[in-house]
């Protein structure tokens, strides 16, 4: 009951990482050095992505032959018992960190700081995703060593697999009594992508040696700055990146006039009580979006950038002789087609095809914009940018701007806090088809049940703001507007019951 | 195959005096050869899958040895196979995962418990029960214990697994019963050693066939009145012979010091975590240098009563430590005690939960309640470790200020079966939600999000009987889904042939991706004829029209639009009986691991290789995400807008997508938003794709575009990517 412990090792993975292979490798090089080792796992349906663990215990061989004989594997890892934890993921590492596999008095934690993106993350209307900084911090408070690095960014730069680079960051750390050549022996005796691997392996073991996390991030360069015409001396300074930013996008969308319209609005609100900074950064952030709103002829004039046949060479993955090309998925309707024409006879169009049931009728095309023939279609349709003050688009969406710069106006002479909240639900409106309408909808109805009664004096002043925002929370919940329904009316059974019914 | 097990497959050539290396369920393998069967066979699942694969890929071995090897269609099948040793005296084992397979395989196993056997017969079982198990938690003692089907639960170590495979063959013939080996999930894929010895040749086998049928015997049918013999036979002989067996060969072991007052009683299975625990107080080490006086039983059912009563007789207190409940092994245990006229204590589902997995934690917390009980101040360093567990886990949860969102299994990059999800989910948003029957298979993912649809899930190719009384009482007629796997284990006949026979409203969607593919993509028998594969091509489609399914469409899994037009035609068919759509579509991690290596060997050759992605251009996305509602896919995920006005996280799709295409009919189909492009990267390309692409770049420039540079050099990149 004396002989010493073993050394624990756990592997965080998600599927299809090759995770058993480094496990493998452990396990190899531990037996290739005279010590015991044993491993098991928990594959399951690690394959379709899911998370997964592998554990390894060593002993020393020299004790061999004690007691009953053989050692006993645990097979499962005990919390606060865990000498090592390598971890792919940052999620799945702070995970194994809460479980307890990882504690400050005994754990070196080899960490990949790399987020792979959880559905519920991704799929959020706006932005879902977990702070990495915190699960960073997390992962290094609980253990004893954190090597944590981009080590995704050093495999990839040496041509290799992840799985070597963590094997080489293992060795590196000294944590085993293992020498690195065994680790080299191990991936030799894979017999499968030996040169890739050890590649990455040696870029692991610098790595954890030196510290040093790949390639260092890009310095954020401080933007030059740009002459600031006249008219934005109205404005406090911290807006006025926003406010560039916006009028360059609307330069680019249409014309210098069009930039005088975005002044003109934004002026409407220099000065007045309440509209600091932050306040017209967000109303110049939103409204210059909603300006510059997509359509058909906007979405053919991004489609032709320059900067954009370089991003798709770089992601696509393409080396020099290569060609490629790029196939539009584009599926305009009646709506996208029609609001191209001037408001009457766009209006009428449009009502005929709903009374006759073909408004949901559309054309699915696929242009490709690196050929002639694909580039020539595109290109007309950004060539209608000067006609397009005259389509039922323009028309409705200025509407709708001025419509929500009324409401943020009159919110702002009663309650600065509120209006930054009715600033903010104008971006609730974005995108195309569906998402575009249904943005309108939200927008609409928390207009209708929230801010005009409150304009009105139906809420008590106090709760104006929190409706707003928590209205606008719900709006992004669930596509279906169900959250939405939800905090609406409970906000209204909160208040008295009869001005429940009176709604 | 998902998993190539060729390199170790020479490992069961071993002989004696070699050391074998390998994993839980290669050693298993070996015993089977060891112990001279004569036939082999089983059913796929979690976690002996492999087992199967590895027979498979060691057919040429097999034959050699003379072994039978059969890929059945069911666990049922797989039982009724034992059949075999019935009659004669052929060894033979079968494989698959309980609880699931076993409820399947339950009749056969009734039957051929009852005629008993003459050869030796094993079933080697995947306990998949607790951490990361995919069906319901219940034990397979169960079944050993109404069948009279003797239960071994070896300690998790290859010697161990070894000797109780083989002397598991000769317990069956010395009791006449067939016998169960279970492993959980650990156990199958431990790395260990053993000293191996040589392989068995079956005396009668595929290559030494009996030249006569074995003689009428009525008493070997389970049939009445032969059957009252058989039930007290059981009873009388063959419980006794078994007990004497287990006895005799010391099938079961125990443990550390002589003497003690308290002890434990651990299932095998259950006895390194208990070893864990033990050592963590002070009374055991990493050798299971037992404290404390400890049986561990291999042999779970039948308990041998002498050997119980001998362990118990000199102690104030016993621990029971039995995984899962209902406590079977320490009611017995009580019984036996009281038949002794013993006055030991026993502890077991009152310090240890009754329902839930024996992880450390919880054993540590049953072991340290049951010690400090009896004056053993070992119970407190369990306690110290316990509490600072939860501290440590309290205190982490506190600075994470939010719980962790789960990460679910979903389908693969590419899956076939997610375009189908995606058309029923666009379908949703017409007609309003309908009843989902889900099914067992990859397709039981959509029950996660962002598909989140299904209402049951009642066993596998189980759905479409399981919306029989739900068609009749529905006023939207509800859908079925089923893989193929299910619809070959089990649908065919319980759900299409009794839909057909009552005329049932109903909708069913089979998922033809070509295996099984969740337990690893092994073949069932509509998978085409390839390679090492079993497949024979059944035809789904000739099989529902035989059964007399009227209406039939087989839709290419990728055309949402069509599927969704489908799927909206199937609802509103005025066809009686089932609608049937075939949703047809590879696995995609078949058809990768097939298609990759040929396109890298492709490239290498310098042979025109077309390679298709899918992009999202960052520009036009709005960072709405519908699209991921609709697809889940992992390679479209979410990366850092560049945009100062767009603050939210634009879609991204990452290269590990393989070009399904499922984000371009989306985006169709649902008119999501203009920012999908396919990309077409050609590599190698020939004379006249250069011609082509140099033309359009030159008329482009002409007209104000920009353009891919004209004259592109050919230099290849540093590090070629590989393809593993």
């Amino acid at each position: 009951m004396s002989a010493g412990s073993p050394i624990t090792v756990l592997i965080s993975a998600l599927g299809g990482e090759g995770g058993g292979v480094l496990a493998g490798w452990i396990a190899d090089a531990a037996v290739a050095e005279g010590l015991h080792a044993q491993r098991t796992s928990i594959p399951g349906v690690a394959q379709r992505t899911g998370a997964t663990t592998y554990y390894l215990e060593i002993l020393p061989h020299a004790d061999a032959g004690r007691g009953p004989g053989k050692p006993v594997l645990a097979l499962n890892p005990a919390p606060g018992r865990v000498d090592v934890l390598i971890g792919t993921e940052l999620l799945e590492t702070a995970r194994m960190v809460q479980t307890g596999y990882a504690t400050p008095d005994r754990t070196v934690l080899i960490g990949v700081v790399r987020r792979v993106y959880t559905v519920a993350e991704k799929a959020s209307m706006g932005d879902g995703r977990l702070d990495p900084d915190r699960l960073e911090a997390i992962v290094e408070r609980y253990s004893k060593t954190a090597l944590l690095g981009d080590l995704g960014a050093i495999a990839q730069a040496a041509g290799s697999h992840l799985n070597a680079v963590l094997l080489g960051a293992l060795a590196g750390s000294g944590t085993l009594p293992i020498p690195p050549d065994r680790y080299r022996d191990a991936i030799r005796a894979g017999a499968k992508a030996v040169e890739s691997n050890l590649r990455g392996f040696e870029a692991g073991l610098a790595f954890a040696r030196t510290g040093r996390t790949g390639p260092a991030p890009a310095a954020e360069t401080e933007d030059a700055v740009r002459p600031v015409p006249e008219a934005w001396s109205l404005y406090p300074e911290g807006a006025l990146p926003m406010i560039e930013a916006g009028s360059q996008r609307l330069a680019d969308y249409q014309d210098d006039a069009y930039v005088a319209l975005y002044a003109d609005r934004l002026k409407r609100f220099a000065g007045r009580p309440g509209a600091d900074a932050a306040f017209l950064s967000e109303l110049a952030r939103i409204l210059a979006l909603r300006m510059a709103f997509e359509d058909t002829i906007r979405v053919a004039q991004l489609k032709l950038t320059a900067a954009r046949l370089e991003q798709v060479r770089a992601e696509a993955g393409a080396r020099s002789g290569e060609i490629v090309d790029v196939i539009e998925y584009m599926k305009p309707g009646p709506e996208e087609l029609f609001s191209l024409l001037p408001p009457a006879l766009a209006r009428r169009a449009l009502a005929f095809l709903a009374g006759r049931g073909w408004d949901t009728w559309s054309i699915p095309m696929n242009v490709t914009a690196t050929r002639f023939g694909g580039f020539i279609r595109l290109k007309t349709l950004a060539s209608l940018r000067g006609w397009r003050r005259r389509t039922l688009r323009y028309a409705d969406e200025q509407a709708w701007i001025e419509h929500w710069l009324d409401l943020i106006d009159r919110t702002l002479a009663v309650d600065p806090d509120a209006a930054r909240e009715v600033v903010a639900i104008g971006g609730l409106v974005k995108g195309y088809a569906d998402t575009h309408k249904r943005g309108r909808r939200n927008f609409d109805r928390i207009v209708a049940r929230v801010v005009e009664p409150a304009l009105a004096g139906d809420l008590p002043a106090p709760a104006f703001a929190d409706a707003v925002l928590n209205a606008r929370l719900a709006a992004l919940k669930d596509p279906e507007g169900t959250a939405l329904d939800e905090t609406i009316r409970s906000l209204w059974a909160s208040l008295a019951p009869d001005r429940q019914a009176a709604e | 195959m998902e998993v190539s097990f060729h390199r170790e497959i020479e490992t069961l050539r071993l002989g004696a005096g070699d050391t074998f290396h390998g994993e839980g369920i290669m050693a298993v393998t070996k015993a089977l050869l060891q112990s001279g069967v004569a036939y082999v066979g089983g059913y796929q699942g979690a976690p002996v899958s492999h087992l199967l694969d590895v027979l498979l890929q060691a057919e040429d071995l097999l034959g050699e040895l003379g072994i039978r090897l059969e890929t059945c269609t069911n666990e049922a099948a797989a039982a009724a196979m034992l059949a075999a040793s019935i009659n004669y005296p052929l060894r033979g084992a079968v494989t698959w995962k309980s609880i699931v397979g076993t409820n399947v395989a339950a009749d056969a196993l009734s039957n051929l418990s009852s005629a008993g056997v003459i050869g030796g017969a094993m079933i080697i079982v995947g306990e998949d029960y607790g951490e990361g198990a995919s069906v319901i938690q219940e034990r397979t003692q169960a079944y050993a214990v109404k069948s009279s089907v003797w239960l071994l639960d070896p300690r998790p170590e290859l010697p161990t697994i070894v000797r109780m495979v083989e002397k598991g063959f000769a317990l069956s013939e010395a009791s006449s019963t067939p016998v169960i080996l279970e492993l959980r999930i650990r156990a199958c894929h431990v790395f260990g050693a053993f000293e191996a010895s040589d392989n068995r040749r079956s005396e009668h086998s595929a290559t030494n066939r009996f030249a006569e049928p074995a003689g009428f015997d009525y008493a070997r049918l389970s049939h009445p009145p032969v059957t009252f013999v058989q039930e007290a036979d059981k009873v009388n002989r063959r419980l006794p012979a078994a007990r004497a067996f287990i006895r005799d060969n010391r099938l079961n072991e125990t443990l550390g010091p002589e003497d003690g007052d308290i002890g434990i009683i651990v299932q095998g299975g259950m006895f390194n975590v208990l070893n864990g625990r033990l050592a963590e107080a002070g009374l055991s080490d990493a050798y299971g240098d037992i404290g404390i006086p400890t049986h561990v039983l291999n042999v779970t059912y039948p308990l041998v009563p002498e050997e119980i009563a001998a362990f118990c007789a000199d102690k104030r207190a016993v621990l029971v430590v039995e995984e899962g409940g209902p406590d079977f092994i320490e009611k017995e245990i009580g019984q036996i005690l009281r038949h002794a006229e013993l006055d030991t204590k026993l502890h077991g589902k009152d310090v240890l939960p009754m329902a839930g997995e024996y992880s450390p934690v919880v054993v540590a917390r049953g072991l340290s309640a049951f010690l400090s009980r009896y004056g053993r101040n070992e119970a407190a360093r369990l306690d110290e470790w316990v509490e600072a567990v939860e501290a440590h886990s309290q205190s982490v949860a506190r600075d994470l200020t939010a719980p962790l969102p789960p990460r679910p299994p979903t389908f693969c990059t590419g899956c076939p079966e997610r375009p189908v999800f995606s058309a029923m989910k666009l379908l949703r948003e017409e007609t309003g939600p309908v009843h989902v029957a889900a099914d067992i298979g990859c397709h039981a993912f959509a029950t996660f999000p962002p598909f989140s649809q299904g209402n049951s899930i009642l066993g596998y190719g189980m759905s479409l009987a399981s919306n029989a009384a739900v068609s009749g009482t529905q006023a939207k007629r509800p859908l079925s889904v089923m893989g193929d796997g299910g619809f070959w284990h089990n649908g065919l006949l319980t759900g299409v042939a009794g839909s057909v026979f009552n005329q049932d409203d109903s909708v069913l969607v089979i998922f033809k991706n070509g295996y099984t593919s969740a337990t690893g993509v092994q073949d069932v028998p509509s998978s085409r004829p390839q390679g090492e594969g079993r497949g024979r091509g059944l035809d789904i489609e000739s099989a529902l029209k035989s059964l007399g399914v009227g209406w039939v469409r087989t839709v290419h899994s990728y055309s949402v639009s069509t599927m969704r037009k489908t799927l909206r035609e199937a609802l509103g068919s005025d066809e009686t009986g089932p609608k049937v759509i075939i949703a047809d579509g590879e696995c995609q991690l078949a058809r990768q691991r097939r298609v990759r290596p040929a396109e890298a060997r492709a490239v290498a050759e310098g042979r025109r290789v077309v390679r298709t992605r899918f992009w999202v251009d960052p520009d036009v996305c709005t960072g709405d995400h519908a699209c991921i509602r609709l697809s889940g896919c992992p390679s479209l995920t979410v990366k850092p807008s560049t945009d100062p006005l767009k603050p939210e996280p634009v879609a991204h799709v990452n290269n590990d997508c393989v070009g399904c295409g499922l984000c371009g009919e989306v985006s169709h189909a649902a008119q999501l938003c203009p920012s999908f492009a396919r990309l077409e990267i050609i590599r190698n390309p020939n004379g006249w794709d250069r011609f082509r692409a140099r033309l359009s770049s030159a008329l482009i420039r002409l007209f104000g575009g920009y353009a891919a540079p004209s004259e592109p050099d050919a230099r290849p990149a540093p590090h070629p990517i590989p393809a593993e």
